[in-house]
């Protein structure tokens, strides 16, 4: 994957973070310099509190950094305004989240359809798209099943479709497989594997779970809110299997 | 969006009922709680009510309801009839009299005196007889006016003015043609009952001929509460009031003017309506703080959901949008439910149970109005949590 590791996505100097102020003042964020390049998976990996939530949150415009430079997609996250941070997810970044997060009274078609409503497409356009892009996650034939009526696996897959369905240039995961069993969390890492190698989809994907660092390309520490090292990974699963 | 917005509403079904519930209660105590008063202050205008015919009603210039009066010198009603642009005109008297029924019993009553030429204002007999009976000298219609079981005359004849002292406890049954009670040392005699509105405050109620009050009350020279007068063709109720008012000195008022004074006047000087107002206000700021706390519980329990579409660049007027979609359907179906039942279970319970119930254009309405603004509301301050929301809402584990 090195061929692909020259433009850079994300680019970020000397980001600072702080919630709370005096006595209960927390640094989430001690200066944090990292890059990720265009079509790269990178793995966010560091203990509990460290700041990898604190950090994803800054580079998805979710919130506005104390200090340093934070460019995204040729964008200066710092620079944009409240309308233009909206825009900016609404097109460029596509969400995994810990616990799936899908609307519990839309089916699997409706959730994955969601992101393209947010932009103003109209329905059935929306819904057809989404079909397609549950085809490819391998769930073409649960797409009319609600939330409840799939397995964790699964729903990670109906997320992983609507983080996918309006071609985002960044996905950031967070925890994706921590709320699944081993075989679900691999198949989840899979697809997330697959859509860095078929696109140019640029993936940061925050976990605990040593078993599935092996799927990206590199690793980037973290710790007490810096990143203490990045290191290419060598051995990847696709060969292995 | 609004699609998704009205899925997310309907999608956890046991809370949307609940809501709808919540709401429908609500609108239903507040269409209720006012169709009762208006019912109330309906039965307090009653007497206008009967005297539709008349345009103007004339009174001393005191005189503001048809509740608490004063009399006019007789004189009053020949003062009226010559002003230009009087149809007809003719005198009411009310008095409250003590009546004595033939066991000894008695009963304090309202006595309407209407006039004897027209008999205008004299109720319709329940036994399908003509008012026309008023015409013999002391006879009298009795009307429960909204009481039960206060028009009761021994059974028997010998409990009839028994020579050894009062029978009271003795088996009666209702007062009917032919009866006899005694007003002020008068026999009188029932030529009837009626069946009018009922009043607010309940009492029983005589109608007779105004020449007939004159034989039943103490002499006295102003006898005369209310001239009720018609226009003439060509002049309107209003006009005309304001004629009589000028040229006689005296107050007049057109019908409607004077039902709306005497539901103003029950407002200020009753304390039985301060006291059904209050309970009114109390059960209405329960159902809309039940339905506002409702309200804002939906949207708050949805936040992960709402901090969901914020993360995907969900705009704040999109958001705003589908909390307000959420909280005007929801206002709108719960109303219409509570409105619905209210109607229903209002009428049947009028019509069952003679209740003072009355669902005007004004009182719906306001159950709607008043729920909607509190939807409203609520969604408006439950917006807010999710305006602000922190990201760390969107990541956070569960
Ligand atoms: N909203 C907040 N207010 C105050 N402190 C916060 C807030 N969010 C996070 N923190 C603190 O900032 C630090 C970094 O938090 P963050 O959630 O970024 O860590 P993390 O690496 O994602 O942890 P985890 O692995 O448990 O998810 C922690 O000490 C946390 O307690
Ligand atoms: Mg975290």
């Amino acid at each position: 994957m090195i061929n692909k590791q020259t433009k850079i996505a994300v680019q970020c100097r000397s980001i600072v973070k702080t919630y709370g102020s005096g006595a209960s003042e927390v640094f989430a964020l001690r200066g944090v310099d990292l890059d990720l390049y265009e079509g790269e998976l990178l793995m966010l990996v560091g203990p509990s509190g460290c700041g990898k939530t604190t950090f994803i949150s800054i580079v998805t415009a979710l919130l506005k950094a104390d200090s340093g430079v934070c460019e995204v997609l040729g964008q200066d996250i710092n620079a944009l305004t409240l309308e233009q941070k909206v825009l900016f997810r609404r097109q460029s970044i596509g969400f995994v989240f810990q616990a799936f997060n899908l609307l519990p009274a839309l089916t699997a078609q409706e959730n994955v359809a969601v992101p393209l409503l947010i932009q103003g497409r109209n329905r059935k356009a929306a819904m057809h798209e989404a079909k397609a892009v549950l085809d490819s996650v391998g769930l073409g034939e649960r797409i009319g099943a609600l939330p409840s009526e799939l397995s964790g696996g699964q729903q990670q897959r109906v997320a992983i479709a609507r983080a996918l369905v309006h071609r985002p240039k960044l996905i950031v995961c967070d925890e994706p497989t921590s709320s699944l069993d081993h075989k679900s969390g691999q198949m989840v890492m899979q697809l997330l594997r697959h859509i860095a190698d078929q696109s140019n989809t640029t993936l940061l994907v925050v976990t605990h779970d040593n078993r599935i660092y092996h799927f990206g390309d590199r690793m980037a520490h973290m710790d007490d809110g810096r990143i203490i090292k990045t290191e290419m990974i060598q051995e990847k699963k696709e060969t292995s299997e | 969006m609004y699609q998704i917005a009205i899925k997310m509403l309907m999608g956890d079904r046991a809370k949307y009922v609940g809501l709808l519930l919540g709401i429908a209660f609500t609108a239903f105590l507040v269409t209720f709680a006012l169709s009762y008063f208006a019912g109330f202050m309906t039965r307090g205008f009653a007497l206008i009510s009967e005297n539709s015919s008349a345009d103007v009603w004339v009174m001393d210039p005191a005189v503001s309801s048809t509740e608490m009066t004063i009399n006019m010198p007789s004189s009053a009603l020949g003062r009226i009839r010559s002003v230009k642009g009087v149809n007809y005109a003719v005198p009411m008297s009310l008095s409250d009299i003590t009546a004595r029924f033939p066991n000894g019993h008695f009963q304090t009553f309202q006595m309407i005196g209407v006039d004897d030429a027209t008999l205008a204002g004299a109720p319709v007999l329940t036994d399908g007889r003509l008012p026309e009976v008023l015409h013999t000298p002391y006879s009298v219609i009795v009307d429960p006016g909204g009481t039960s079981d206060k028009l009761q005359t021994p059974k028997a004849p010998r409990d009839q003015w028994p020579f050894d002292g009062a029978h009271l406890d003795v088996p009666t049954r209702g007062l009917a043609f032919g009866d006899e009670l005694l007003v002020n040392d008068h026999r009188v005699i029932v030529a009837g009952r009626s069946q009018t509105i009922p009043r607010f405050p309940p009492r029983p109620l005589l109608y007779t001929t105004f020449s007939n009050t004159m034989r039943l009350l103490p002499s006295e020279s102003r006898r005369l509460t209310f001239v009720l007068a018609k226009a003439q063709k060509g002049i309107s109720p209003h006009q005309l009031a304001k004629r009589i008012q000028q040229q006689t000195g005296l107050r007049a008022r057109t019908t409607a003017d004077f039902k709306e004074e005497t539901v103003r006047w029950y407002l200020i000087n009753s304390e039985d309506v301060g006291d059904m107002a209050a309970m009114l206000i109390l059960a209405m700021t329960v159902g809309f703080g039940v339905t506002g706390v409702m309200l804002y519980m939906f949207t708050y329990e949805n936040l992960k959901q709402y901090a969901v579409f914020k993360a995907m660049g969900a705009s704040a007027s999109m958001l705003m949008g589908m909390i307000f979609i959420q909280a005007s359907v929801s206002a709108f179906l719960g109303t219409g439910l509570g409105i619905g039942a209210c109607a229903i279970i209002g009428e049947s319970v009028r019509m069952t149970l003679d209740y003072p119930f009355r669902m005007m254009w004004f009182t719906p309405l306001f159950g709607v109005l008043g729920v909607l603004i509190v939807s409203l509301s609520a969604a408006a301050i439950s917006a807010r949590p999710v305006l602000k929301l922190e990201p760390g809402a969107v990541f956070s584990g569960r």
